[in-house]
């Protein structure tokens, strides 16, 4: 008797809990200039969050991108400005979100390194250009984005060893398609490139997953020998690690709600 | 030398530029005022909780109000406060436009009230039933009993407690930063996010949390001395 009747006790306080909820207020924002003085939620230390900051003094800082797609559609923000390729990510998966037509300027994506780990920079940068002109980076890069996604996965290339040690890449698993958790690995556009970057020096790669806050001083402190996560390349990082050669563009862009 | 110099550029560059110690002292504001109302909450709701609760043990009344009691310990200490704070966030508060400061006062008030409940609760069981029954045969009524007999001798038992308590939850608000409040711990990851550097900033947090927890100490010690001062032993 006492266990039902707590049961429906319990019941009754959600039930009430639940009631009194109304929808989000309508979308006000279709361009740019019309993030002024608006509600925009972005992901802690992105570049995202210093473009957030010019328009407005009501930043909310989630501490994942998700967060601040799931506070946009309850209508807690306005807007969220996050990195174009997650934000078609979020977009497919809710209905009721959209990106809006108008974009930030293209910023380059980097491999963040030591401050003054020349040897390993100059390393990177060959590898990087040796994919490049091969095509391995091109079709890594068409496997996760666009079209022909899926179709063509890296693979690491018969007979390849590794007699040059580890290599550890931080990076923050929640950022599709660049990282992104898949039967509890770490999978993405940047975990393959790594993977190639490694196949050609002869590094084993190994993966931390961490808060994307955290990696530039991960690889600062030496937790991690290179962060790759989706990093644009600014000013202000520039003064903490040194950045390896851009291995793709992206574009800051902002998702509202679509009514 | 030189260690002291790059170390002074440090510290510049982690709290005199772009102002950013203000990240720090409007977190701690933001921090101490969650803590302060949660604490207030918690303390209420858990007063009425354990009086519910033992009033139910001792004389078998308020049958309904114990069962949603038990519930109410149940769910709010078989889960993570981490967890409760983001389903007010998400999902009880979803599409109600509310202060975000409020949901985390809610949620910590009720987190804490549980405890506190507990708390007081053995407080009220540790005093001898003599003392009930003396207050009866007085001719008091049994809420007098409880408010000027049993309550204020619990309450100096479970002092101690119950500042653990405070400090627990003063110290568990630094999840707050899940929901984007920009609380203490939040305030010490922006800086990190935007100069790089973990020492100084975590360094920063762990001590204005300390010295918080110091004080908070040193008043309770206050306290139960000035309480402790007609006790005859």
């Amino acid at each position: 008797m006492k266990k039902i009747l707590s049961a429906v006790c319990a019941v009754m306080i959600g039930a009430m809990m639940l009631t009194g909820c109304g929808g989000p207020e309508p979308n006000s924002v279709h361009k740019l200039d019309d993030l002024e003085g608006k509600k925009i939620g972005v992901q802690l230390g992105t570049v995202g969050m210093s473009y957030a900051e010019k328009y407005t003094k009501e930043v909310e800082k989630y501490n994942k991108g998700a967060d601040a797609v799931q506070a946009l559609k309850q209508g807690k923000v306005d807007a969220v400005i996050i990195d174009s390729e997650p934000a078609k990510v979020f977009v497919k998966k809710n209905d009721d979100l959209k990106i809006l037509d108008e974009k930030f300027e293209p910023e380059e994506y980097a491999i963040a390194i030591k401050k003054g780990n020349t040897e390993l920079t100059t390393k990177i940068n060959d590898a990087l250009k040796a994919l490049k002109e091969n095509g391995t980076l091109d079709s890594i890069k068409a496997n996760w984005i666009g079209e022909d996604k899926g179709k063509n996965p890296y693979k690491t290339p018969d007979g390849t060893t590794y007699p040059n040690g580890t290599l550890t890449m931080a990076t923050n698993a929640e950022f599709p398609p660049y990282e992104l958790k898949e039967g509890g690995k770490v999978v993405g556009f940047d975990v393959d490139m790594m993977q190639a970057v490694c196949d050609h020096l002869g590094y084993e790669l190994k993966i931390t997953d961490m808060a994307f806050d955290s990696i530039i001083a991960a690889v600062n402190s030496g937790k991690a020998d290179v962060g790759v996560a989706g990093m644009t390349v600014t000013e202000d990082r520039l003064k903490n690690v040194d950045f390896s050669d851009s291995y793709t563009t992206a574009e800051q862009v902002v998702i509202v709600r679509k009514k | 030398m030189e260690f002291l110099i790059e170390f002074k550029d440090k510290l510049y560059e982690t709290f005199i530029v772009d102002d950013r110690w203000k990240e720090l002292t409007n977190g701690l504001k933001t921090t101490l005022l969650i803590t302060f109302l949660a604490v207030l909450m918690g303390m209420v709701l858990g007063f009425l909780v354990a009086i519910v609760r033992s009033t139910h043990d001792k004389t078998g009344k308020l049958k309904l109000l114990n069962v949603i009691s038990k519930v109410y310990l149940t769910v709010i200490r078989g889960t993570p406060v981490v967890v409760q704070l983001l389903v007010f966030y998400f999902v009880i508060f979803a599409t109600v436009d509310i202060n975000k400061i409020l949901v985390a006062v809610i949620a910590f008030g009720l987190n804490s009230g549980a405890y506190v409940a507990e708390i007081v609760r053995s407080g009220i069981m540790s005093i001898d039933n003599g003392q009930f029954e003396a207050g009866a045969s007085l001719g008091l009524s049994y809420p007098k009993i409880m408010m000027f007999i049993i309550l204020p001798q619990a309450f100096k038992n479970v002092l101690p407690s119950l500042a653990n308590e405070c400090i627990v939850l003063l110290k568990e608000t630094s999840v707050a930063g899940y929901i984007a409040i920009q609380d203490l711990t939040k305030g010490g990851d922006i800086i990190r996010s935007a100069t790089y550097e973990a020492f100084l900033p975590l360094i920063a947090v762990a001590l204005i949390y300390l010295v918080m927890v110091m004080i908070l100490t040193s008043l309770v010690t206050k306290l139960e001395r000035r309480l402790g001062k007609n006790d005859r032993n």
